[in-house]
């Protein structure tokens, strides 16, 4: 029995890890239909853990502006996301939100997947993907402390990929990445996998490639938390990125690198203050308007929805968020 | 169901705070001036950041050792003709100094943080005492009735025009709202000025003490802490546990590293006091209570810290100096301000809660508050891993159904 001090947004998340291995609660069919029409194989030694957040991010979006819209009412979020019936009484059919999604952005979600896949196979690697057998890697059930059920999830997620016959894998979502690497060995007793983020696969490699984008352009980059602070990826990004013709690259005057500010999206802190998470995307969004730059790269799922919400709220309609795999595609191509 | 409207309330204090306009803009003007304030001082005396490391292996020896040091100090101080105590909880403070201090006095009061831990000012108040804060900061909040919201300046939350019409209030002296900070500070001046010196007690906590010689470093830069420490006849310090080092060289280095993480090339004022005052002029005599107090009491603070001690990751909670660096580095804060916290703030404040306060449901809040960002570890001068310790917090929180 887990703790009634664990708040509602972090208990829906972690309930949906459980039962459905996805952070949505909906079909693993869902996952994978990004990677329709790439032919990546199901059974490979190496794989690319594509992750919830890259995978679902049309659906994330859209329920995170539908939770925000609660919380920012005089309901809160907090009973929504602990009771189904509420859900239903307040006419939010989530599982409806999500295929409506799925109907309306089936293209343009998961690019920045696309994009890196794009990306592995231009410098030679040839990744598999496991689509409706990956697991997942259960950060959140670890951030909301339930570690227990983290244990249990990193075991199953363990075994999964080893009888998948998986050997090395490239994490993407700093999140997923820092779990696999950093925390499944705590766990996971043997822990054998070999755990890649894809920056460290691809960064060499990707300098010795003529780098040219399509057009002229000021760019800045924002620092995802688990990527930067726990992974240590301070540079990867910025090689690439000063690497690529056409790109200038301008940066916030304090908060950059180590110091970059987070996008107010982390570790479930959206689920637990929805309207709370979208004030602190708003500050960061604003922190890096500031060196007038035309697109913000980033490189993490949760950044994204959170920068974007944050141009949004701004309503700044003349710069566009990328991920940093969209861009290295964007350069490599021309 | 209780738990979960304690947590309602919290989250609405929170976003209350966060459209609070004015709490904006003084979080932000004071966020620019330390991050300016503290690159300049870092850049003028770079060997602070490997003295910080020299002080996170002072401290990871000391904090062990906490209650041995604590000991050692008070036998040094009774040999200085001080007296030392230790209190092993918030009721026993207040009841040793309450003992000392009875009731009708006067008292002026220099910033701690410990004693804010333990309600200090208000029961004192309640004792039948008057009070007065002589902090600036403090002195803001004490009048305005709120509450501290950083812990080096704890009116971080009231932008200058609030101050200039709080004092025309409460000093009957009128202020204009487009006055200059320093006429707002000047007003201030002349209306404590007095207290200092009728004053029956001075109290003070203290930012580093040692073993040795049971000396208490005070840093500061308004020259309250040296008033009032100095100019009544009774001087009582309350201190934590956690801030016992074993030598006046390791104390240097402590005091200094605190200092220039709070954002300060030099602090106006490092007092450094180790007894009451005393004279051998006559005869060689020596001669307690000259022009100084004739008595000084330090008590030594338990409150949970020797449990706190022993545990293996929570433990780093008592590295902390409270320079208030990591506070400024909050996404969380720049909006709440203290509000994301209770009686000290942010993720590190999660753990101060539940530990030392044991409440466990405000921890919760806390801690679940935390964006587990790390911005806050890369501040801080001993490499507290707040992350770490929220991580921690929240498994042993969650999993204690």
């Amino acid at each position: 029995m887990d703790s009634e001090l664990v708040p509602p947004g972090l208990t829906y998340l972690a309930d949906n890890i459980v039962s459905s291995q996805n952070i949505l609660g909906v079909t693993r069919e869902q996952s994978a239909r990004w990677a329709q029409g790439l032919n990546l194989p199901g059974e490979s030694e190496t794989v690319l853990f594509a992750g919830c957040g890259y995978q679902y991010s049309g659906q994330l979006e859209a329920l995170m502006s539908t939770i925000r819209g609660i919380d920012k009412s005089v309901i809160g979020a907090e009973l929504p996301l602990r009771f189904a019936r509420f859900q239903k009484k307040l006419g939010l059919n989530l599982p409806e939100i999500y295929s409506r999604v799925l109907a309306r952005n089936a293209d343009t979600e998961a690019q920045p997947l696309k994009a890196a896949v794009e990306v592995l196979r231009k410098i030679g690697v040839e990744p598999g993907y496991l689509a409706e057998e990956e697991p997942c890697c259960g950060a959140p059930l670890y951030q909301a402390g339930l570690h227990r059920k983290f244990a249990e999830n990193a075991r199953q997620a363990y075994q999964k990929m080893k009888s998948a016959g998986v050997k090395q894998v490239i994490g993407i979502v700093p999140y997923c990445t820092h779990a696999i690497l950093k925390l499944f060995p705590d766990y996971i007793e043997g822990y054998d996998l070999e755990v890649k983020h894809f920056l460290e696969i691809v960064t060499e490699n990707l300098l010795e490639h003529e780098l040219q984008f399509p057009r002229e352009v000021r760019v800045t980059y924002h620092d995802p938390c688990q990527l930067v602070r726990y992974l240590s990826m301070v540079e990867e990004p910025r090689q690439i990125l000063q690497a690529i013709k056409g790109i200038e690259l301008v940066e916030p005057d304090w908060t950059t690198r180590e110091y970059a500010t987070c996008c107010g999206g982390g570790g479930g802190f959206e689920a637990v203050f929805p309207e709370l998470s979208q004030v602190l995307a708003v500050n960061r969004t604003r922190e890096l308007l500031e060196t007038g730059a035309e697109i913000i790269v980033t490189h993490c799922p949760g950044c994204i929805m959170q920068l974007k919400d944050g141009l949004r709220e701004l309503k700044v309609d003349n710069v566009e968020v990328l991920d940093l795999t969209q861009v290295i595609a964007m350069a490599i191509e021309t | 169901m209780k738990k979960s409207s304690n947590f309602k309330d919290y989250k609405k204090e929170i976003m209350g705070a966060t459209h609070d306009d004015r709490l904006r803009l003084a979080l932000s003007r004071s966020i620019k001036s330390f991050r300016a304030n503290i690159k300049d001082a870092l850049e003028k005396f770079p060997h602070t950041i490997d003295m910080a490391e020299e002080v996170l292996e002072i401290k990871k020896k000391a904090i062990p050792r906490m209650e041995e040091l604590a000991r050692q100090a008070i036998e040094t101080i009774e040999e200085n003709r001080g007296k030392g105590y230790i209190a092993r909880t918030a009721d026993e403070a207040l009841k040793i100094i309450a003992d000392l201090i009875g009731t009708g006095k006067l008292i002026v009061k220099g910033k701690t943080m410990t004693g804010e831990e333990i309600g200090l000012r208000e029961y004192l108040e309640e004792q039948g005492n008057e009070v007065y804060e002589t902090d600036l900061g403090e002195f803001i909040i004490q009048k305005m009735g709120s509450r501290p919201m950083h812990i080096t300046s704890p009116s971080i939350h009231v932008p200058r025009e609030d101050v200039a019409h709080l004092f025309s209030k409460v000093i009957g002296q009128e202020i204009s709202v487009d006055s200059d900070i320093a006429e707002i500070v000047a007003a201030a001046r002349d209306f404590l000025r007095e207290k200092f010196f009728q004053a029956d007690i001075g109290i003070s906590g203290s930012n580093v003490v040692t073993a040795e010689t049971g000396t208490l470093y005070i840093i500061e830069n308004e020259g309250n802490v040296r008033l009032s420490t100095g100019a009544p006849p009774v001087h009582i310090a309350l201190v934590g546990m956690e801030k016992l080092v074993p030598t006046i060289s390791d104390a240097n280095k402590v005091a200094e590293v605190t200092w220039r993480y709070a954002n300060y090339t030099i602090p106006s004022y490092v007092s450094m006091v180790s007894g009451p005052s005393k004279t051998g002029d006559i005869e060689k005599v020596t001669t307690y209570g000259a022009h100084g107090p004739k008595e000084f009491h330090v008590i030594f603070l338990d409150g949970g810290r020797t449990e706190l001690a022993k545990h293996p990751v929570l433990r780093q909670a008592l590295y902390c100096l409270r320079c208030g660096g990591c506070l400024y580095e909050c996404p969380v804060f720049a909006v709440t301000a203290g509000h994301f916290g209770d009686k000290y703030f942010t993720g590190i404040g999660a753990v101060w809660s539940a530990i030392i306060s044991g409440d466990i449901e405000k921890a919760a809040s806390i801690a679940y508050t935390c964006l587990t960002c790390g911005r806050c570890k890369q501040r801080c001068p001993v490499k507290i891993d707040v992350p770490e310790m929220i991580i921690e917090l929240r498994k042993s929180l969650a999993e204690s159904g």
